[in-house]
């Protein structure tokens, strides 16, 4: 949008590194809350997720190019969830953000959104002297052909859920075993491997939740589940 | 995104808070996305369509529509039953994009009650919404 709009501020909630299907029905009752506006703020969930292997909506199995009985040695499970964009791989040291976001009232398209995640993921690699850039081939945040973030949304009733994942110091080796976002020949990449070095978790959430608020041009004001009117 | 005055908004169609469109006649109607939503989706990708025969009531989800890696709901505008689905969105989902009230209908339904769309916003009503 060209006009700046003074907006309420968001609510934030950090949770510890969550189960995937525990951290799913939790986004799912914030969107309910959201949608019967129980919850009048816009919110923005940021995790990490035990591994898992995540598939958008429409897609199959045909981008895992490992076996079931492989996955299940390694302990990691496939779940098919509702958002867009194919398959993806979470696991700790990546860093997952959930907005959950009425989009007319933040007065955003979809299309707008979209851009501005990849913005807050660009603006806090930048942080850490990485030059990360969008791709015409595919959305999310990119070194050269390397994948460093990707974005996956779904919008219900007009509120967004899903988000983004940033590859902090996630472990790359399962992304190996997939072709990710549906794309053969695609790396992904982490800040660690471009720093060849780990850079402090904690310190990249704080830059997240900094351009959240720079991106948004609003103020995130942290809260934890219980403080939330929901059940 | 494009401004309210150059929104395509026929006359000929009811709209609904969701920006979903409807088109009655002889107890069917055609239903799809409005120009105002699909600019707001960007390019879609993949629309994903109700089985005929299904029945649905005014306001649940009958399918998805798919743009820019984010999955949105369609809704029902009225209640009633599918009787065909726009099958050339298969192949061809810009349709939505570039005519979303002709070529870019979604599907055709047996109106659960013909006054239905009656209470449905005019043109003139949905600029009112559109302009906030």
């Amino acid at each position: 949008m060209n006009q700046k709009i003074k907006t309420d501020p968001w609510f934030c909630i950090e949770l510890p590194v969550t189960e995937y299907h525990e951290a799913l029905a939790i986004q799912h009752r914030l969107l309910n809350a959201r949608i019967n506006r129980v919850i009048d703020k816009e919110m923005a969930l940021l995790l990490e997720h035990f591994p898992v292997f995540t598939i958008g909506r429409r897609r199959g199995m045909e981008n895992l190019t490992v076996s079931a009985d492989f996955l299940k040695k390694e302990n990691i499970s496939v779940v098919q969830i509702e958002r867009g964009g194919d398959i993806t791989f979470h696991g700790p040291g990546q860093i997952i953000c959930y907005p959950i976001v009425h989009l007319r009232s933040m007065h955003l398209t979809v299309v707008d959104f979209v851009t501005a995640l990849e913005e807050v993921m660009i603006q806090t690699v930048a942080d850490w002297g990485i030059g990360a850039v969008r791709n015409q081939m595919n959305r999310g945040i990119w070194i050269k052909n390397c994948k460093l973030g990707s974005i996956g949304i779904a919008v219900r009733r007009g509120v967004s859920f899903h988000g983004f994942a940033l590859n902090v110091n996630t472990a790359l080796k399962p992304f190996d075993w997939i072709n990710p976002c549906g794309l053969a020949g695609v790396k992904m990449t982490s800040m660690k491997q471009v720093l060849s070095k780990p850079p402090d978790l904690n310190r990249v959430y704080k830059n997240v939740k900094r351009h959240l608020q720079d991106v948004f041009d609003i103020e995130l004001i942290k809260k934890t589940l219980v403080d939330l009117p929901f059940s | 995104m494009k401004e309210i005055s150059e929104l395509k908004l026929p006359e000929n169609v009811k709209y609904t808070e969701d920006h979903e469109w409807v088109r009655p006649a002889d107890g069917k109607a055609r239903i799809g996305i409005s120009d105002y939503a699909q600019d707001q989706l960007g390019d879609i990708v993949y629309v994903e369509l109700p089985d005929i025969g299904s029945t649905f009531k005014k306001g649940e989800a009958f399918g998805t529509v798919e743009s820019v890696k984010a999955v949105s709901d369609l809704y029902m505008p009225v209640g009633g039953e599918i009787l065909s689905t726009n099958t050339a969105l298969e192949e061809s989902p810009e349709w939505v994009n570039g005519e979303p009230y002709d070529e870019g209908w979604m599907i055709e339904i047996k109106l659960a009650a013909v006054t239905e769309p009656d209470s449905l916003m005019s043109r003139d009503a949905y600029i009112e919404l559109l302009k906030g």
